[in-house]
This record gives structure tokens, C-alpha cells and sequence, in this order.
């Protein structure tokens, strides 16, 4: 089961964050790549770049063929998706198995199992881990307005299949429910092939809380802490924090200790993220969501922790275990990390793509940049906006947060519109600071009054 | 070069797909506007955009670890007529000059092909591709290894058009 030769089934800061950890521990690496990121860092950086096809993603990154075909000419024992993409489409996990290829992630039962919100409730519930009070499938307005007066308005109607938004509705009365019911489930429909929703009871002031884990697939599993990803826009996550210092230390105990429960319990492999709401006024939480993939903001874990989270999943995928004990975990200092988008925040957030003329990024103790890019870079407009992030650690949160500040104003990158202006204020705000904001903050009060100006 | 004829193919399939009323993008001065409105076109499509270099794309330059198996390089003829066009592949996958392992090879040097003429087989996870001249002329060079891994864009063939 050892991993000689790994494919990276991505693109951008992600796949050469992969690619570097691999190389690091002595693994061969070849990227599958789009006729657009020919020319990319990553494909530079890998021991071997093939082309898969055209720029669109459909025809390259999203074919599972010619992802499994390109690992395979290529000689490769193992596969890393990355997130995004195939990350957490079974089918790449499955095919995997059957071609004999290593599946760096969870096995495809298990993400099939977590990927499924209402299964994945299901799961947390037999596990002893608490879920928002919801409801089963709903299939109709007026089975949502019946289900809606026991929970108690505002609900929120959601996508049995989905996530990021879509088919998701808040409503605060039975007439809301009638207006959206509808479109969301078409909606819902559009983007999954399924139209079922489901609801839960809204909670007003919440926290995104959320717990890194890593399991061996046979029942054992690490957290690696904490993170804070409460500022928000549309449930897209602009800046993440480690660890959680909005909650009492002996409640985020709690949290930790249901995340492994919950993982655990499902045998869960590689590593995943335990996503929870925290009811700010209830000083409770409930379970949300496992993410079967790594997530965008696992280096704000590692600065933390001081291990490597890649590593420990390319050690699970070599039948070495995880390598690291619970008690090896310790946690020293606050670390930070912003999403760089090049999009525009005064144009409604518009995409912003084209060449970076100058890219001169901070550095520094407690500074550690992930990005793909380089001056001249082109940004190509087929994918995600995101070219890279910008991590801080100090050994407090206000240490964190004026190091963010300078390093942020140290960044010089021309070109592209991007989101650094726009998170700069949002660490700056005086709520921020003092750590007084729920998730809908940013859009409720951040931004209004950014844009006003 | 940063707009490359692949590119635009690209956006605009892209903008086909979106349901967007318009996409204007630029480049190091290089505009692009795609627009669903048939009147927005005064400014569009600049001739330096439309204008790339048609030419073959360099493919396969990509680096090759050396305990990687060869991607069938091309042979290395420098004297290649500059009016012979390549048929490139439409996407990364097995290159097979025959339909079968023991049938003739689809097209030969010197075989004379229309645009609709079969030349060769893709294959991508058993899933076979058949790929078609797109031109009629004659068949010059082949430049493909059967049964190797080709990539996206890779020259496969080269025809004289007639």
C-alpha cells in the first residue's frame, strides 16, 4: 500500500500545496492539468505534467475517465483530488478502488453516507452528537408549514443533496414558506437532481464552528482542534480563525470530543471537518455537516498545531496510520487565514480575472502564504476566484490580528481586483477585535458599510 | 499571448452555458466581448484576439520524470512543410491507429481524407473516441506512438490539405 507515485487530481494553491508535501516525503508527482494551467506553478512544480483537455472544467478536472485514465498512463499508486472538483464525488473514490489506485480521502460508502445531509443526521443522532431540531424529508409547502409551527419560526429550508446555498431559504412565517418553496426545491433540482428539502429551526445568532479530524479508517481518530469560520457571505467562508476562543474552553472540550465521537463511529478515513453551528444565546451547538475532503482552511489548524495535515493523510493512504497520537496534538498561539479572491467587492463581487502585474507578498515570522501565483500569472476565468491565502499566527488573537493588518498592508499585488482591501476592514472592525459577531455580520453590517464608502 | 484560440472556444461555450447577457474581458489590452445581444458587437472580437497564432500548440513540452513512461514524443522533423496542418487530440486518453489490435490501421502515409474520414481511436477508461480528419488532404506523418498515452492537444497526424 505504499504511496510511490501520486497523481493530484487539482489545480492551484491547493495542488501545489499537495505537490509540496509529497515531494517533501520522497513521493513521485504528476498533475493532471487543463490546457489553461499548462504554464502553472503546479505543473511546473510536479515531477510530470499531462494535459487532460480544454480549460473547461467539465472537460478536464470534473471527468473522472480522464482523471483515472491520466493516473493510470502515468503510473501513478495513488490519488489526491484535493477539494473541490471529484473531492467528494464517491465515484472517484470507487473507481479508484477498482483500478487499484489509493484514494487519498474517506472510502466512497463514507462519503456517500456524510455527503447526504439527512443521512449524515442520521449518523450524528446514533452517535450521541446533537443536530439541530429539523425535520425529516419534506415534500410540499404545506407539510413545511406544519413542520414549521412545532419547530417554531424562522426555519430554514435546505437541500437533502447539496450545499453552498443552493435551495437553501429562511422563512419567518407560513407566506414566506409558500413564496419560496417552490423555487428553492427546483432550484435544488437543477443543481443536485434533487428537489427534496428539509427543514431546521433558524437559530438568530450563530457561530460557524468546526473541528478538524483525521481517521485511519478503522475506527481511530485525531483532532487537530478547532476553527472559527463565522465571517461569511452568501455560507462562502472569507476568514477563518484557530482555535475557537468564542466559546467556553469546556464547551469546545465538547465539541472536539463529538466530532472524533461522530467520526469515529463512522470509521471514517483521511481527513474531514466536523462542521457545527454554535447558538450564541444557547451556548450550544449542533452538528451541521462532515466535509469528506480537506477543506480550504486547514492551515490555520497546522499553524497551530505544527502538523502537517497533508502528510498525515498521505500517511493514513500508505497503511502507516496517522502517525500522530492525541496527546502529540498541542496547541500554541491563534492563527488567522484570509481568502485572497480576485473579485470586487464594490461590483457585487464580480470575478476580476486577468494577469497579476505585480505579486510581492508579505513575510515574515508567523506569516506563511499558500498560493500558485506569480507576477505575470494569468488568473483564468473558467474557475474559483481564489488565488491564494494569507495565514498569520501570534501567540494571541490580537497579536494575530495586527500581524494580518501589516502583512496585508505589505502585500503588494496589482492586476486583479481582490477581497485583501475588503478583509483588512473586516479585521479592523472593532467587533472583530473583540470578537463580538455572528455569521451574519459581515453581510449585515460589514459590508453596507464598505461599500458606502 | 495570453488569449489563445483554445481560450476564446472555451469562454464562449462557457458564456453559451451561463445565461449571462454579457462577458467583457481583458487581457494586457486584448478585449474580449461576448454578448447575447446581436447589436453589442461594434467593439467586439479585436482583431489582436482573433489574430493568435493558429498554429499547432507546442504540446507535450511539459516536464517528464524519468521513471515516467515516455508520452510517444514526436518524432523530430524539422522539415515539416509550413502548410501542413496537425490533427490534435481532443483530450488526454490511449491513441490507437486501428479499430481492433489486429485490423489495418484507419488511415496510412499517403491515404487521401476528407473531413469526415476516421483516422483514429482515443480511448479513455475503455471508452473509445473515434477522432476524424476535419480536413480533406493527404496523410503525411503520424506522429503518435499506437497504444501510448497522448495528451490533450498532442499532434497525432499531420495532413497536406488539398
Amino acid at each position: 500500500m505504499a504511496v510511490n507515485r501520486l497523481f493530484v487530481a487539482n489545480r492551484g494553491e491547493i495542488a501545489l500545496r499537495i505537490l509540496r508535501t509529497a515531494r517533501r516525503m520522497g513521493i513521485e508527482t504528476v498533475i493532471g492539468v487543463s490546457d489553461a494551467d499548462r504554464d502553472a506553478l503546479p505543473a511546473q512544480y510536479a515531477d510530470r505534467a499531462v494535459v487532460l483537455g480544454p480549460a473547461q472544467a467539465t472537460r478536464s478536472y470534473l471527468d473522472v475517465n480522464l482523471v483515472l485514465q491520466a493516473a493510470k498512463s502515468t503510473g501513478c499508486d495513488a490519488l489526491h483530488p484535493g477539494y473541490g472538483f471529484l473531492s467528494e464525488k464517491p465515484e472517484l473514490s470507487r473507481r479508484c478502488d477498482e483500478e487499484g489506485i489509493t484514494f487519498v480521502g474517506p472510502r466512497p460508502e463514507t462519503i456517500e453516507q456524510l455527503g447526504d445531509k439527512l443521512s449524515a443526521r442520521a449518523i450524528a443522532r446514533a452517535a450521541h452528537v446533537p443536530t439541530v431540531p429539523g425535520t425529516d424529508h419534506i415534500t410540499s409547502v404545506r407539510d413545511a408549514q406544519r413542520a414549521a409551527e412545532e419547530l417554531g419560526y424562522p426555519v430554514v429550508m435546505k437541500a437533502s443533496a447539496g450545499g453552498g446555498g443552493k435551495g437553501m431559504f429562511l422563512a419567518r412565517s407560513p407566506e414566506d414558506l409558500a413564496t419560496n418553496y417552490d423555487r428553492a426545491s427546483r432550484e435544488a433540482l437543477a443543481s443536485f437532481g434533487d428537489g427534496t428539502l428539509y427543514m431546521e429551526r433558524y437559530v438568530e445568532a450563530a457561530r460557524h464552528v468546526e473541528v478538524q479530524i483525521v481517521g485511519d479508517g478503522m475506527g481511530e481518530v485525531v483532532h487537530f482542534g478547532d476553527r472559527d469560520c463565522s465571517v461569511q457571505r452568501r455560507y462562502q467562508k472569507l476568514i477563518e480563525e484557530a482555535q475557537v476562543t468564542a466559546m467556553p474552553p469546556t464547551l469546545r472540550d465538547k465539541l472536539r470530543e463529538a466530532a472524533v465521537r461522530l467520526t469515529a463511529f463512522a470509521n471514517y478515513r483521511s481527513a474531514g471537518t466536523c462542521e457545527f453551528l454554535y447558538d450564541m444565546a444557547r451556548e450550544d451547538f449542533y452538528f451541521i455537516e462532515v466535509n469528506s475532503r480537506i477543506q480550504v482552511e486547514h492551515p490555520v489548524s497546522e499553524e497551530i498545531t505544527g502538523h502537517d495535515l497533508i502528510a498525515r493523510q498521505l500517511s493514513v493512504a500508505a497503511g502507516q496510520g496517522i502517525g500522530v497520537a492525541q496527546q502529540d496534538v498541542a496547541f500554541n498561539g491563534h492563527a488567522i487565514e484570509i481568502r485572497i479572491n480576485a473579485e470586487d467587492p464594490v461590483a457585487g463581487f464580480a470575478p476580476s480575472p486577468g494577469r497579476v502585474t505585480a505579486w510581492e507578498p508579505p513575510a515574515g515570522p508567523g506569516i506563511r502564504i499558500d498560493s500558485h501565483m506569480r507576477a505575470d500569472d494569468i488568473i483564468p476565468p473558467f474557475y474559483d476566484s481564489m488565488v491564494g491565502k494569507l495565514i498569520v499566527r501570534g501567540d494571541s488573537r490580537e497579536t494575530a490580528i495586527d500581524r494580518m493588518l501589516q502583512a496585508i498592508r505589505d502585500f503588494r499585488l496589482e492586476g486583479p481586483k481582490t477581497t485583501l482591501p475588503l478583509a483588512a476592514q473586516i479585521i479592523d472592525h472593532p467587533d472583530f477585535r473583540t470578537n463580538q459577531f455572528s455569521t451574519r455580520w459581515l453581510e449585515d453590517k460589514v459590508l453596507p458599510a464598505f461599500l458606502k464608502e | 499571448m495570453p488569449l489563445k484560440p483554445s481560450d476564446i472556444e472555451a469562454l464562449v461555450e462557457l458564456f453559451d452555458a451561463s445565461g449571462w447577457d454579457e462577458l467583457h474581458l481583458e487581457i494586457d489590452g486584448e478585449e474580449l466581448l461576448l454578448s447575447s445581444d446581436s447589436r453589442a458587437g461594434v467593439r467586439a472580437a479585436p482583431a489582436t484576439a482573433t489574430a493568435a497564432p493558429v498554429a499547432a500548440p507546442v504540446a507535450t513540452s511539459a516536464p517528464v520524470a524519468a521513471a515516467t513512461a515516455d508520452a510517444g514524443a514526436p518524432s523530430a522533423t524539422s522539415a515539416r512543410p509550413a502548410s501542413w496542418v496537425p490533427i490534435a487530440a481532443p483530450n488526454l486518453g490511449t491513441f490507437y491507429r486501428a479499430p481492433a489490435p489486429d485490423a489495418p490501421p484507419y488511415v496510412s502515409v499517403g491515404a487521401t481524407v476528407t473531413p469526415e474520414t476516421e483516422v483514429c481511436l482515443i480511448e479513455v477508461m475503455k471508452l473509445f473516441t473515434t477522432v476524424r480528419a476535419g480536413i480533406s488532404g493527404i496523410v503525411r506523418e503520424v506522429t503518435a506512438q499506437d497504444g501510448e498515452m497522448v495528451e490533450y492537444g498532442a499532434e497525432l497526424l499531420w495532413i497536406e490539405p488539398t
